[in-house]
């Protein structure tokens, strides 16, 4: 399994809006160029091309320069860029246990995600997803969660295989529901069956009146899942969660890293010239309390 | 024979030819040594045995004013032994050590027949004049340098280099100084790899009873040298501090039995009073001093060379050692020399000093200096003021004082030391009394959806709305949004598909401010960079740790001032007064100030005293007493009388040592010459003018020196209070800050007040001023502390109502700029030649290459006027919002992810 540790932001340095391979190397190496900071306030403006006369007039008066609650409409995708980030620091934190996701490569609307079932009904379940987040975020519809492979289940569509979220966030309110509340829903379903209304009427009866049956198609189900685990992903994204047999030439040695690594602060501060400085004794709020006054290292 | 000597070797012609057997080598040694034995004795003045002779030479020789007492050497005789010496020198230098770490053979004879003390007496017993003394030095260095066997472990060799070493303190000829230091360097290097030595160059004193250090003693006079014999003393001085770390017993020499840490620390107080009182600036954008700048400036150069080499030694050294320099940098430099100086009468003198702390700051690195510095610049008092509170008062005086003062806050932001930024704002927010109490638990909310973003770039002004700007200028570009695809099973979903409905556009009339991915960028960096260095920090400063209620300004802050004196503290008037720049100073100006009193006598005379140090000759008054005797004796060979010279030769005869080995008792002799000296002259100096007849210059100055002023270190010592100041800086517990107010009264302190009034008059700052202003502010924002990310970025939260927020005058910056715009036609137009002559600006620094800026600014601009502050501040708003909001979006997705590479 893959441990819960190490998730970076894919898109975080990059942004998530849509890439192109093509930008990537003419926008993003620019912009790493650029951060050397100026000795004071390294104002930023675009490059001018020379001799480029100044035109005055406002361009295109006909689109609204402001949206509704008075932002600038250019910024606009930065801000669902950033809100999406958001949401995905929070599944970060979260550590929901089994869960993994990864935003695509192409999209920040779309996360790749699997699940690992580790005991009950679905026992050594491995089930891969795909989260699909409305663009008008966070005020729109709440984000849809489906399977690759329908797996078989009351709540899941025999033929979509699509979650029924909904029910559990009938309206989408933006600061009280979060993604990572979705994919925690995601993983109760398996824990606590439901049938109550169900996207597949089949599973749902079964549960009720044949649990033995239900039991072993859900065997079959979770044979059927497993046994697609290696195939390639449904959507040919560079992000998207793949599996491979168990390679030692290739996995080795991460997993030797995974194992050893213990995360320490101190050493993320050596050979960094940043380092603060406190001589606060902790609980003081006086500078300089720290009774030796030696200096942090 | 002194260049022979040291050219020989470097010609790569080594007098012994390698692979001569051993046995032939010290055959030739052997000879060689009884030649000049014979002109030795033969020269010998008592014709003794050679057992004494030497101690005769030495301390009996008597004669008049200086001339040998016994005729003058043959100069063939004086060659001879030269060339048979510089032999010998070769041949010992390039013999092997014996089996397992023995003597080689002729190191053993050299050692049994004290052949190195012996040669030393015999350059005495000729005139011993600079030239000899620097031959002697060369053939040490060589010896020390190149021998293959280690030397220094075998006390004949290592006591007449003592000797050798003491005849030269004090020493004038600067060619006999610059050999005598190389050898010292290169003695300490020695010693750096061969610590056990250590042992050895005390001991050869130690016999005694005195504890010496003799090396160490003679670099001191050096320790603030200009030019290369000052950094190589320095340099060696780093190495003893080094050592100093390992051995206790040489870091305890150092901090009891020297005055190495208050000669470092008055030294900077002496080479601070020769730096320029004003500078010369070179123009109005000119607000720190950067490299190229002190590179002009000698004095100040040999400043930083000694604040340097105060940083080195505090990092290697012995805490010991560390701690007594820091102390007496403290009260012997900062205190009386630095405090005085920001509070000087003109306005450019106190820039001057403020553009010299900042420097400094900005060159000390280890963090027990630059506790010292911090802890004078936010505790110190000064006239009962603290300094930190002068310094901010400063930044809102209208002249160069005040950007010098702003450059001298940013240097202190960056330092991202919770002290500093304790005692600057958080301190005024950790009672959480500047919002309302509902709002306590907003502080640690974080904008998931970039609200405070937006509200910060909706108040960008409708001229320089990116919808508005011309296309050159706004740099818009179509960035393609796909959207997620409806049915999962697409495995297309990419832009470029058209009506599947699994991909589409977001707008493709919208276009994105591309400089904004810029500010995002830096903004990551900055935050990320700042998180990190605040994990050392003692709080969250979330608004429950520290908690609101436990902070008790009361209890450690000294009684508050009233809102009024508060207020007037902003204003610092003091420079009102001067002549020159009243002209432009505004309405407020006060009548011209008292000319304040001359400077308490003890700094007067602390400085004196530095002065003196570092111009004149030091010499340590106890400990490195039996060097100066040494010298002493030696320099005043021939003026003995006769009687002293029978005294002492019947002296010796009564120790009986006459059989002893060869001289092995001449330093004992010395010594206890110098003891029945020191007695007769009431244990002070060796001030009997009886015996000597002719003082000799250097040691009489020394004297008169000493007579003169009392060197009384211990009067400005870390651990003796000193009178003005009520604590002492290193105590346990401090008055913090003279701005403790009464917490009733909302404040969010000096410094965010001063900084958002300044803000506040954006549009007549000028530009340079704006620029500092908002790199601050920006600064500030990055920090991950959510009391103050919250009370800088957070637009949501309500503040009390006479708490004002940056957002407050952003929007009053806003409204001033629509009123502009709407009032002057052809501010469009500037804004466009504003934007392109900064554009140009920043291209001309990158194209710079580092990131100092030239002190030549790039042309003016021919569209616009620099007068034209509302111009250029409406663009510089217009940025720093976008800035701003960038870290607000980055603080909403940084602050809260463990950091990792």
């Amino acid at each position: 399994e893959i441990g819960q540790s190490t998730w970076s932001l894919p898109w975080a340095t990059g942004l998530l809006l849509t890439r192109s391979d093509n930008e990537e190397q003419s926008g993003h190496g620019e912009q790493r160029a650029s951060p050397a900071r100026l000795p004071f306030g390294k104002k930023q403006l675009p490059p001018i091309p020379k001799n480029a006369a100044p035109i005055t007039k406002p361009v295109t008066t006909g689109t609204p320069a402001q949206s509704a609650n008075g932002t600038h409409a250019s910024y606009g995708p930065f801000y669902l860029e950033y809100s999406l980030l958001a949401e995905f620091t929070l599944v970060i934190k979260q550590k929901l246990p089994g869960i993994y996701v990864q935003p695509s490569y192409k999209s920040a609307l779309m996360w790749f995600g699997v699940i690992f079932i580790r005991h009950g009904l679905y026992q050594d379940g491995v089930f891969k997803f795909t989260v699909y987040i409305p663009d008008n975020y966070p005020d729109g519809e709440c984000p849809k969660l489906v399977f690759d492979i329908p797996v078989f289940h009351p709540l899941v569509d025999p033929v979509s295989g699509e979650l029924d979220v909904r029910r559990a966030f009938t309206k989408w309110r933006r600061n009280h529901n979060h993604i990572w509340q979705v994919l925690m829903y995601a993983r109760t379903i398996f824990y606590k069956i439901n049938t109550v209304e169900p996207l597949n009427p089949e599973a749902a009866v079964l549960y009720d009146k044949d649990v033995h049956l239900f039991k072993s198609k859900v065997v079959d189900s979770v044979k059927l899942c497993n046994s697609h685990l290696f195939d390639q992903p449904k959507i040919d994204d560079p992000y998207a969660i793949s599996f491979s047999p168990w390679n030692p030439a290739v996995h080795e040695e991460a997993k030797e890293r995974m194992f050893t690594y213990k995360r320490r602060p101190e050493d993320h501060h050596k050979g960094t010239q940043v380092s603060g400085l406190s001589w606060v004794k902790p609980g003081s709020t006086q500078p300089f309390s720290k009774e030796d006054g030696s200096p942090q290292s | 024979m002194a260049s022979m000597v040291a050219s020989g070797n470097r010609d790569g012609q080594p007098l012994v030819p390698k692979g001569v057997d051993p046995e032939t080598c010290m055959i030739v040694f052997k000879n060689h040594w009884a030649q000049v034995v014979k002109i030795l004795e033969k020269h010998d003045p008592l014709r003794s045995s050679s057992t004494l002779t030497s101690l005769s030479v030495i301390n009996l020789t008597t004669g008049s004013s200086g001339s040998p007492r016994f005729g003058p050497i043959p100069g063939d005789e004086a060659n001879a032994v030269q060339n048979y010496v510089e032999h010998m020198l070769f041949l010992l230098m390039e013999e092997d050590s014996g089996q397992a770490g023995a003597m080689g053979p002729i190191l053993e004879f050299v050692v049994m027949e004290n052949v190195m003390e012996r040669l030393f007496v015999w350059s005495l017993r000729r005139e011993f004049t600079d030239d000899m003394k620097l031959e002697q030095l060369k053939m040490y260095e060589m010896l020390v340098g190149q021998a293959r066997q280690p030397l220094l472990h075998h006390k004949p060799i290592l006591r007449p280099l003592m000797m050798l070493l003491s005849s030269c303190s004090g020493t004038a000829a600067p060619q006999v100084e610059a050999e005598l230091v190389l050898l010292l360097n290169q003695l300490c290097c020695v010693l750096a790899k061969d610590p056990s030595i250590l042992e050895l160059f005390f001991h050869t004193s130690e016999d005694q009873g005195a504890t010496n250090f003799l090396i160490f003693s003679l670099l001191i006079p050096f320790i603030h040298r200009e030019g290369t014999v000052g950094q190589q003393a320095r340099d060696a001085l780093l190495l003893i501090m080094a050592l100093s770390a390992e051995n206790e017993r040489v870091a305890k020499h150092v901090a009891e039995n020297t005055y190495f840490c208050p000669v470092l620390a008055t030294g900077l107080s002496g080479l601070y009073s020769s730096l320029p009182t004003k500078l010369e600036v070179p123009n109005e954008e000119w607000h720190c001093l950067h490299k190229e700048d002190w590179l002009k400036m000698p004095s100040l150069v040999q400043f930083l060379n000694s604040l340097e080499f105060c940083n080195a030694v505090i990092q290697v050294a012995h805490p010991d050692i560390r701690d007594q320099l820091v102390g007496y940098i403290y009260n012997g430099f900062l205190v009386p020399v630095l405090a005085p100086a920001l509070h000087k009468l003109t306005l450019e003198e106190v820039m001057t000093t403020t553009a010299y702390l900042d420097l400094f700051l900005r060159s000390v690195t280890e963090p027990a200096l630059l506790q010292t510095f911090l802890s004078f610049i936010l505790l110190h008092r000064h006239e009962s003021v603290h300094i930190l509170d002068t310094l901010v008062s400063r930044i809102n005086t209208p002249f160069q004082l005040g950007t010098v003062s702003l450059a001298l806050f940013r240097t202190l932001i960056g330092l991202y030391c919770e002290d500093v930024m304790l005692q600057l704002v958080l301190r005024y927010l950790i009672p959480c009394n500047h919002m309302m109490l509902s709002q306590r638990r907003v502080v640690r909310e974080r904008d998931c959806y970039s609200v405070s973003a937006a509200k910060i770039l909706a108040l960008t002004p409708s001229c320089c709305s990116p919808d508005r700007s011309p296309p050159p200028l706004r740099q818009l570009d179509s960035i393609l949004f796909s959207k997620g695809a409806e049915t999962p099973n697409s495995t297309r979903a990419t832009e470029e598909d058209d009506g599947s409905g699994n991909s589409c556009t977001i707008g493709s009339e919208i276009y994105l401010d591309v400089s904004y991915l810029h500010y995002l960028y830096d903004a990551r960096l900055s935050i990320s960079g700042c998180i990190q260095a605040c994990q050392v920090w003692s709080a969250l400063y979330d608004g429950e740790d520290p908690p609101p209620e436990k902070y008790q300004p009361g209890v450690l802050e000294e009684p508050a001032l009233t809102r009024t004196q508060m207020l007037e503290l902003e204003w610092d008037d003091s420079y009102d007064a001067c002549p020159v720049q009243t002209a432009e100073a505004p309405v407020e100006s006060k009548p011209p100030q008292q000319p304040p009193a001359e400077p308490p006598k003890h700094i007067q005379e602390m400085r004196k005293t530095a002065i003196m140090l570092v111009k004149g000759t030091y010499i340590e008054e106890n400990e490195f007493q039996d060097d100066v005797m040494v010298y002493d004796l030696v320099a005043k060979k021939d003026a003995r009388d006769v009687e002293r010279q029978t005294d002492c030769k019947s002296n010796l005869q009564n120790n009986n040592t006459a059989a002893a080995e060869l001289g092995d008792d001449l330093l004992a002799q010395y010594e206890e010459l110098i003891r029945t000296l020191d007695s007769e002259a009431g244990g002070k100096q060796v001030k009997t003018d009886a015996e000597v007849k002719k003082p000799v210059a250097p040691a009489a100055e020394v004297e008169e020196e000493e007579e003169e002023e009392e060197m009384d270190f211990t009067s400005f010592s870390a651990e003796t209070p000193e009178p003005e100041k009520v604590q002492s800086p290193f105590g346990p517990k401090f008055c913090s800050g003279s701005v403790g107010r009464s917490h009733s009264v909302p404040f969010t302190g000096p410094f965010v007040s001063v900084l958002l009034s300044r803000m506040e008059n954006m549009l007549s700052n000028s530009l340079h001023v704006n620029l500092l202003l908002t790199g601050i502010l920006a600064q500030l924002a990055a920090y991950p502390q959510p009391l103050l990310r919250s009370f800088l970025l957070n637009t949501n939260l309500v503040f009390q109502p006479t708490v004002r927020s940056l957002y407050q005058v952003l929007a009053t910056v806003k409204h001033q700029i629509e009123e502009q715009a709407a009032s002057r036609k052809d501010f469009p137009e500037l804004i466009t030649a504003a934007q392109h002559w900064l554009l140009a600006r920043e291209t001309s620094f990158m194209a710079a290459g580092d990131n100092t800026p030239t002190s030549s600014p790039p042309p003016k601009p021919k569209a616009i006027s620099l007068d034209r502050t509302d111009v250029f501040a409406t663009v510089l708003f217009t940025e720093f919002l976008k800035e701003l909001a960038a870290i607000a979006q980055e603080h909403s997705i940084l602050s809260y992810i463990p950091m990792e590479e």
